[in-house]
C-alpha cells in the first residue's frame, strides 16, 4: 500500500515567527505577492487576561479533496494522501477557488496557487520545507499514521492546560493530509467544525456529467438505429407518392381510351 | 427521353442560411471544446487551457447570433419566436403521432404549417436553453473565484443540462433532416415540392405560385 504522508501543526508550539512563510517561499520560488501559507494572529479578551493563538491558511490536503474532484484539466491530483499541483495543466477555470471549503486554492498569474507540498522534495526522501525550517518544531511531516499518533500523545500533553485541545483533520474528508493541533474549538479558529464534500458539488460531478455524456450517447445510439427504419419507410411512402398519380393517370388513359373506342 | 423536370419551392432566405451556418461551427466548437472538461480522459486535451481559450472566441458569435438573426432578417426572426412559442390543436395531435413520425410515417398527421409542432418545441427549447447555456457560462466565466461551492455547481450544472439538451436536440435535427431529405433547405435554400407536400401541405397552400420555381432534373 502506497505511504500516507500528512503534515501537522501544534499551535501550542508556534511562536508566529513566520519563518515556514519565508522558507516556502523561498525554497519554491513563490512569487513575493504570492504565498502558499499565510499565519494570522487570533486573540481574545485584554491583558493580562487574553488568549492568544495563531491561525495557519493553507492547504489541508483533503483526502476527498473538492478540489480536485471539480478540477477538469487534472492539475490538482491525489499522491500518497497530499494535493498536488501540475501547473502547466492548469486553464485558471477557477473551479477549485470555488470548491474549496477552506478557500485555499486561489489563481496567481493564470495559475492555480496553493501548496505544492513540495513534492521533490518528498519524492526524494527530504522534507518539506516549512517542517525543515519551523524554529520551534511546530511543523512536523511524515507517515500520516506516526503523525496522528503524535498529535494525540501532544493532545494528551496539553488537555490540561486547554480542556478543548483537539486534532483538527483527523476524520473530517476522509481524513485531511494536514493535522492541526487546535488550542480551542475549530470556530475559534474561522474552521467549519465538520467540512463535507458539498452534495451539490457531488451532485454535478457524480451524476449530472455522467447523466449528460451517457444520455447524449444514448441519443446518438437510438437515432443511428432509427434512421435505418425510418429511412425505409420513408422512401416507401415516397414510391408510393410517386405511383399513385401515375396509377390515376392511366387510368384515366384507359377511360379516354375505352370513350374513343366505344 | 423527356427530360423529366422538378418543382423546388423557396424555404430559406440567403442570409438565413447566413446565420445557421455561422451558428453550426460556433455551435460544434463550443461543444467539442466544452465536452474535453466533463470526459475524464480527455481532461489531457483540456490540460493547458488551450480549448478554454477557443470555447471562449467561439461563444462571442454563437452569443450574438440571435441579434445577428433579428438584424437581417427581423421579420422571420419575430415570426420564427411567435410561431415557436403558439401551439393549436392540430400540434397537440402532431405531438401524438411523433412515434410514427420518428421512424419515417408522415401518412396521418395533421396537415402542418411552415414549421411543424416538433420543429416549434425544437425552437422553443432551443431559445430557452440558448439562454441559460448564456447564462450559466457568463456567471462561470466573470464569477469565477466568488461564486462558493454552491453557486459553482448550480451554475455548471445548468451549464451542462443545456449542453446536453441542445446536443440532443441537434442530434434529433440531423436526425429528421437526413431522414426526409431536408438538407437542400439550408444548403441551396430551396426543397421540393414533393418534400413541402408531405412535411408542410398547409404552407405550400399558402404559398404564392411565384414562390415555386421548376427546375429541370438534370
Amino acid at each position: 500500500m502506497a505511504t500516507r504522508y500528512a503534515y501537522s501543526i501544534d499551535l501550542d508550539r508556534c511562536i508566529g515567527c513566520q519563518a515556514c512563510t519565508v522558507a516556502c517561499k523561498t525554497g519554491n520560488e513563490v512569487s513575493l505577492t504570492d504565498a502558499y501559507i499565510s499565519i494570522t494572529d487570533i486573540v481574545r479578551g485584554q491583558a493580562p487576561n487574553f488568549w492568544g493563538s495563531f491561525a495557519h491558511h493553507r492547504c489541508f490536503h483533503c483526502n476527498d479533496a473538492p478540489c480536485v474532484t471539480v478540477c477538469p484539466t487534472g492539475t490538482l491530483s491525489k499522491w500518497n494522501g497530499l494535493t498536488i499541483v501540475t501547473p502547466e495543466k492548469c486553464s485558471a477555470c477557477g473551479y477549485c477557488t470555488d470548491a474549496c471549503p477552506f478557500k485555499v486554492p486561489h489563481i496567481y498569474e493564470n495559475h492555480v496557487s496553493k501548496c505544492i507540498a513540495c513534492l521533490e522534495l518528498v519524492k526524494d526522501g527530504g522534507t518539506p520545507w516549512c517542517a525543515t525550517t519551523c524554529p520551534s518544531q511546530a511543523i512536523k511531516f511524515g507517515e500520516r499514521e506516526q503523525v496522528l499518533a503524535d498529535a494525540h500523545a501532544r493532545i494528551a500533553q496539553l488537555k490540561p492546560r486547554y480542556p478543548n485541545v483537539q486534532v483538527y483533520g483527523e476524520t473530517q474528508l476522509g481524513g485531511l493530509g494536514l493535522l492541526t493541533i487546535l488550542l480551542d474549538k475549530p470556530s475559534a479558529y474561522g474552521l467549519p467544525e465538520d467540512p463535507q464534500m458539498p452534495l451539490t458539488i457531488d451532485v454535478w460531478q457524480r451524476v449530472v456529467q455522467p447523466a449528460s455524456i451517457g444520455l447524449t450517447v444514448t441519443a446518438i445510439a437510438v437515432t443511428g438505429l432509427s434512421y435505418i427504419i425510418a429511412r425505409r419507410q420513408h422512401v416507401r411512402e415516397k414510391m408510393q407518392a410517386h405511383a399513385a398519380p401515375s396509377a390515376e393517370e392511366s387510368k384515366d388513359v384507359q377511360s379516354k381510351e375505352k370513350q374513343d373506342n366505344g | 427521353m423527356a427530360s423529366e423536370s422538378i418543382r423546388l419551392v423557396r424555404r430559406y432566405l440567403p442570409t438565413q442560411r447566413l446565420v445557421h451556418w455561422i451558428g453550426v461551427p460556433a455551435f460544434l466548437t463550443l461543444l467539442i471544446s466544452g465536452i474535453v472538461l466533463i470526459v475524464p480522459p480527455l481532461a489531457l486535451v483540456a490540460a493547458g487551457g488551450t480549448t478554454q481559450l477557443i470555447h471562449r472566441i467561439a461563444v462571442v458569435p454563437f452569443m450574438l447570433l440571435p441579434m445577428l438573426y433579428f438584424v437581417l432578417n427581423r421579420k422571420q426572426a419575430v415570426e420564427l419566436l411567435k410561431e415557436s412559442f403558439t401551439y393549436t390543436r392540430d400540434d397537440i395531435e402532431w405531438f401524438k403521432r411523433m412515434p410514427a413520425y420518428f421512424l419515417g410515417r408522415t401518412k396521418g398527421l395533421p396537415p402542418q404549417g411552415r414549421i411543424n409542432a416538433g420543429q416549434k418545441l425544437h425552437h422553443a427549447s432551443t431559445f430557452l436553453m440558448f439562454n441559460t447555456i448564456g447564462a450559466s457560462g457568463f456567471v462561470l466565466w466573470f464569477g469565477k473565484g466568488n461564486l462558493g461551492y454552491d453557486g459553482l455547481a448550480l451554475a455548471a450544472m445548468i451549464h451542462d443540462l443545456s449542453m446536453l439538451g441542445l446536443t440532443v436536440l441537434m442530434i434529433g435535427h440531423l436526425y429528421f433532416t437526413l431522414v426526409y431529405d431536408a438538407l437542400s433547405g439550408m444548403l441551396r435554400g430551396y426543397v421540393t415540392e414533393e418534400y413541402a407536400k408531405m412535411e408542410h401541405p398547409k404552407w405550400l397552400e399558402e404559398l404564392p405560385e411565384n414562390e415555386i420555381i421548376v427546375k429541370s432534373k438534370t
